[in-house]
């Protein structure tokens, strides 16, 4: 009876778990209407705002050059780059240089000088010195559209919005069977979730591609310096103080990536996003948003790769249980009720593969959906591994930023 | 000037904003359509609910799926005896589910069967509320949903089918629910999966209505967004997927996936019913199928042939194609070569989808009249055309109809059935200490009366096909105490060696009807006869 009792309990939250998570990644493919509202409208060729666009880059030599030679190439009139380098870091410093004699209308070198180094200490050295009515980050190793800016100068004029966010992709699935899980993860995240928070009005920002008014950013004091996910930070406490969001994906015009090298380095990116999940979470700036429904939202938000980790392991256990202890039929039976939607996640997983392929003109194989579906548990392990890492070292204390090496699989 | 003033600084007499009451509010978000739908529904539900114990004759069969929701909401499992997997059980849970209620109604006037047919009222009634929003959204206008409803219940065959405690009319339910899904004018993904749940569901009420599928799909397709169609269409597969999974699940967890010795099977369950000796065709005079044709076309001719006409024209109209194909594909699985067994419900079916086809003719016929070559003006020669069109229809089918209708709402089809279980309950003093063998549609009653379940009353065809029932007659008939025999226990017994033994080792205590085949005689077993 107690067996039962906890089966049948387990299996209901597992459920209602899965079935939320299904729920919400979908959500920009709930009606034709709400899947053409994610995009950018029409540009209309007006260059209404200046622009500060922040480069960060660290040890990043190799492909700092050609990031910033293809933000040279925008379309845009009114924007300026500034590219902060660490004072313990020549090579990319002479690059960073080399850029900035190359155009010194448009690019600036900014110099960071903490003593320990992370990407908040560097966006923050650089705020002073913006010039634009607005400011963007991009990553060093970022390919972004020419046309980007003028979307993104649109979509501020047109929605009178505080903030920005463009879509950020992970392009080589072909790499190895977690890089196409994390393209896909992406592809749900910045296709699809963000614009439902971005709608409910509680989002956690992403690290790059991300544009904010510069007063604004001003006002709210930067980004936080000992934050392990500043990115998500800034963007809770923008929106939990009320400051309007824009999301906007556009296959054509989302910044390229690539998933880190190894399963080891994507471990540790992923513990840090986990550990900086955490610490938001834990400063309680979102219990300012205003209604039950957004904390609630937020709650969950930022303790999902807890609760994913904890479903993805759970569920096998679930299953496994329900097929060896003898339970009543009905119980057993209803011990499977969560399967029902982590079934349904692979199927849609399948869809979005596809999709992704035909957005991006890549060529998906059938051994590719092989991979997706095999690599499936395999993936929740990690995730699992990756959010009892974060648990473990933000017990300890261990707040230092691993920082994810790029090689540049993504510059075809 | 101050009294001027004074006024002006009041608050207003009425209220800036005055809500209207509860119930105007609902009047008015009903809506034409809610009305529309709301009248004819009540007109279907008041022919059907009159005199729904009395016509038509209990069929073994409610009486079956009625012991079987007997056993649900009384915890003894999926059935009073051992479930075989014959049909997937949902049709029955949800019959538990809604007995409860009219069993706490029903008078002791009819036999309990009977009685409890109060609970297809409410299936009924939301199938017709649903074939109105279904008609809708295909795009007829008000007056051809309206029609199509009215078509649905007050056919004289639909008024007897779907007043009995039968699946398929579940089924109907769902399956009108999943298209009505799937023709969602907002295009949400969810409404697509929910149509997969309900399409399941419907399945898992009664198997056949997955012949109905392609239809189903064809409408999904039609109604879904280019941009989003992959998502809808993985969306409503797996979630019919996976509801329908459920059923092997239950199976396997059981260990009655696969036939083995000892055990009862999903798979034997299914080859049973897909080897069931065949009924022949409907095109051979004389056959099973031919008769069981001849039977629904007794009742009702004009929306069975006037529907698959319908059906076969309207293949051409892009919004009504997928309603035709239902139709025609449940005409493709009754005429196809070497057709199997053909039960009398399968109908049911087919129903709701003839009548949406003969109404999208009749507003396609109208549409035709009053608008093909509009240079021709003549207005008034269009209208009468029309006018003199619809009366002909109605001269012909509203007689017929009223006439079978008329039936149904009068004669009592149960009075030798009603007759027996009162005889019964008066005559039988020791009903728990008392083994008796009927058929399934008096089962209940008895129940009701204090026999024990299952070992003291008795379906009739257990005592041989059932080892365990078996197993509690250890002397064979001389363990039972009386036998009633009913047309469908006379029907076959030739297969039943112990029901033909008790039958003649018995003594008729009580007879009831008038003519030799429609007789109900409750037979005591004479004990002490030589063998």
């Amino acid at each position: 009876m107690l067996t039962s009792l906890f089966m049948i309990t387990v299996s209901g939250i597992l459920f209602w778990m899965a079935a939320l998570t299904l729920w919400w990644m979908l959500h920009a493919w709930r009606t034709p209407e709400t899947l053409a509202g994610t995009g950018f409208g029409p540009a209309d060729g007006v260059c209404g705002l200046s622009f500060s666009l922040l480069v960060p880059a660290r040890h990043e030599q190799e492909v700092l050059e050609r990031t910033v030679e293809r933000l040279l190439e925008s379309g845009h009139t009114a924007y300026e780059i500034l590219v902060i380098v660490g004072h313990d870091d020549p090579q990319t410093a002479e690059v960073a240089l080399r850029m900035a004699d190359r155009a010194p209308e448009r690019v600036r070198v900014v110099t960071d000088t903490h003593e320990v180094k992370n990407k908040p200490k560097a966006l923050n050295t650089a705020l002073p010195y913006c010039r634009g009515e607005v400011v963007g980050v991009f990553d060093a190793e970022d390919q972004v559209h020419p046309d980007l800016l003028a979307h993104v100068d649109h979509a501020f004029r047109a929605s009178g919005a505080a903030v920005v966010q463009g879509g950020v992709q992970l392009i080589n699935f072909h790499s190895s069977w977690y890089s196409l899980r994390n393209c896909l993860e992406y592809f749900f995240w910045f296709r699809s979730r963000l614009h439902l928070h971005a709608r409910k009005g509680f989002i956690p920002l992403g690290g790059n591609t991300v544009f904010v008014r510069t007063e604004v950013l001003r006002a709210a004091g930067g980004w936080d310096q000992d934050c392990l996910a500043e990115d998500c930070d800034l963007g809770v406490r923008l929106s939990s103080g009320g400051a309007k969001v824009v999301v906007a994906y556009d296959s054509a015009m989302v910044t390229r990536e690539e998933t880190p090298g190894t399963l080891y380095s994507l471990l540790k990116q992923r513990t840090r996003w986990n550990q900086g999940f955490l610490q938001v979470y834990r400063k309680k700036e979102w219990r300012r948003l205003p209604s039950l429904r957004q904390r609630l939202l937020a709650r969950w938000t930022l303790t999902t790769p807890f609760l994913q980790a904890f479903s993805g392991v759970v569920i096998p256990i679930d299953l496994l249980l329900a097929l060896s202890v003898k339970l009543p039929v009905s119980v057993a039976l209803f011990s499977f009720v969560p399967a029902v939607p982590a079934l349904a996640t692979i199927a849609f997983e399948a869809v979005a593969l596809h999709d992704f392929g035909v957005q991006y003109d890549l060529r998906v194989r059938p051994v590719h959906y092989l991979k997706l579906i095999a690599g499936g548990p395999l993936y929740q392990v990690v995730l699992a591994g990756a959010a009892l890492r974060a648990v473990w070292r933000e017990h300890r204390g261990q707040r230092g930023w691993e920082l994810t090496r790029h090689v540049g699989a993504h510059l075809g | 000037m101050t009294a001027l003033l004074d006024t002006a600084a009041r608050p207003p007499i009425t209220p800036p904003e005055v809500r209207p009451p509860l119930l105007k509010r609902s009047v008015r978000r009903l809506g034409p359509d809610g009305w529309s739908a709301l009248a004819v529904t009540l007109a279907v539900l008041a022919v059907q609910a009159w005199n729904i114990a009395g016509f038509p004759a209990v069929s073994d069969d409610e009486g079956t799926y009625l012991a079987q929701a007997w056993a649900v909401q009384h915890h003894r499992g999926l059935a009073p005896y051992t479930y075989w997997y014959d049909h997937p059980p949902l049709g029955w849970v949800q019959l538990a589910v809604l007995s409860g209620l009219p069993e706490l109604l029903a008078s002791p006037e009819h036999v309990l069967t009977a009685e409890l047919r109060i609970a297809m009222l409410p299936v009924t009634a939301a199938s017709a509320l649903l074939l109105h929003l279904l008609a809708r959204r295909t795009g007829l206008p008000r007056w051809a949903a309206a029609l199509a409803v009215l078509l649905f219940g007050l056919s004289p065959l639909a008024v007897g089918l779907q007043r009995e405690l039968f699946l398929d009319n579940f089924a109907v339910l769902w399956i009108l629910a999943a298209f009505a899904l799937a023709a969602s004018p907002r295009k949400h993904l969810w409404h697509h999966v929910a149509a997969g749940v309900c399409a399941g569901v419907a399945v898992l009420s009664k198997e056949t209505a997955a012949v109905l599928l392609p239809a189903l799909m064809l409408l999904l397709w039609q109604h879904c967004d280019r941009s989003t169609r992959k998502f809808s269409l993985v969306g409503f597969g797996s979630a019919l997927a996976l509801v329908a999974l459920g059923y092997p699940m239950y199976a396997a967890l059981k260990g009655e996936l696969i036939p083995g010795p000892g055990h009862v099977s999903l798979l034997g369950g299914l080859l049973f019913q897909l080897q069931r000796a065949g009924s022949g065709s409907v095109l051979t005079p004389g056959s099973g199928s031919r008769r069981v044709l001849d039977s629904w076309l007794y009742y009702d001719r004009v929306l069975i042939t006037g529907g698959l006409a319908a059906a076969l024209a309207l293949l051409g109209s892009r919004r009504l194609r997928a309603p035709a194909l239902a139709v025609l594909l449940l005409a493709a699985v009754v005429l196809r070569p070497g057709a199997g067994y053909l039960p009398a419900m399968y109908v049911i079916q087919a129903l709701p989808f003839l009548a949406l086809a003969l109404a999208g003719a009749a507003h396609h016929g109208a549409r035709l009249v009053l608008h093909a070559v509009p240079r021709v003006g003549l207005r008034p020669l269009r209208w009468a055309v029309l006018a003199l069109a619809a009366v002909l229809a109605a001269g012909w089918t509203v007689p017929r109809w009223y006439a079978g209708d008329r039936t149904a709402l009068t004669v009592n089809a149960n009075a030798q059935y009603d007759a027996t279980a009162r005889w019964i309950r008066a005559e039988l003093p020791d009903p728990a200490h008392t083994r008796i063998t009927v058929d399934d549609a008096l089962w209940l009653d008895l129940v009701r009366d204090g026999f024990v379940p299952g070992s003291g009353v008795i379906w009739f065809y257990k005592v041989d096909l059932d080892p365990a029932v078996a197993a509690t007659l250890p002397l064979g008939w001389r363990s039972l105490d009386y036998i009633v025999s009913t047309p469908a226990l006379r029907q076959d017994p030739n297969d039943l060696p112990t029901v033909r033994a008790a039958l003649a080792h018995s003594a008729v205590v009580a007879s009831f009807g008038d003519t030799q085949a429609d007789r109900i005689e409750i037979r005591r077993i004479v004990k002490d006869a030589a063998q």
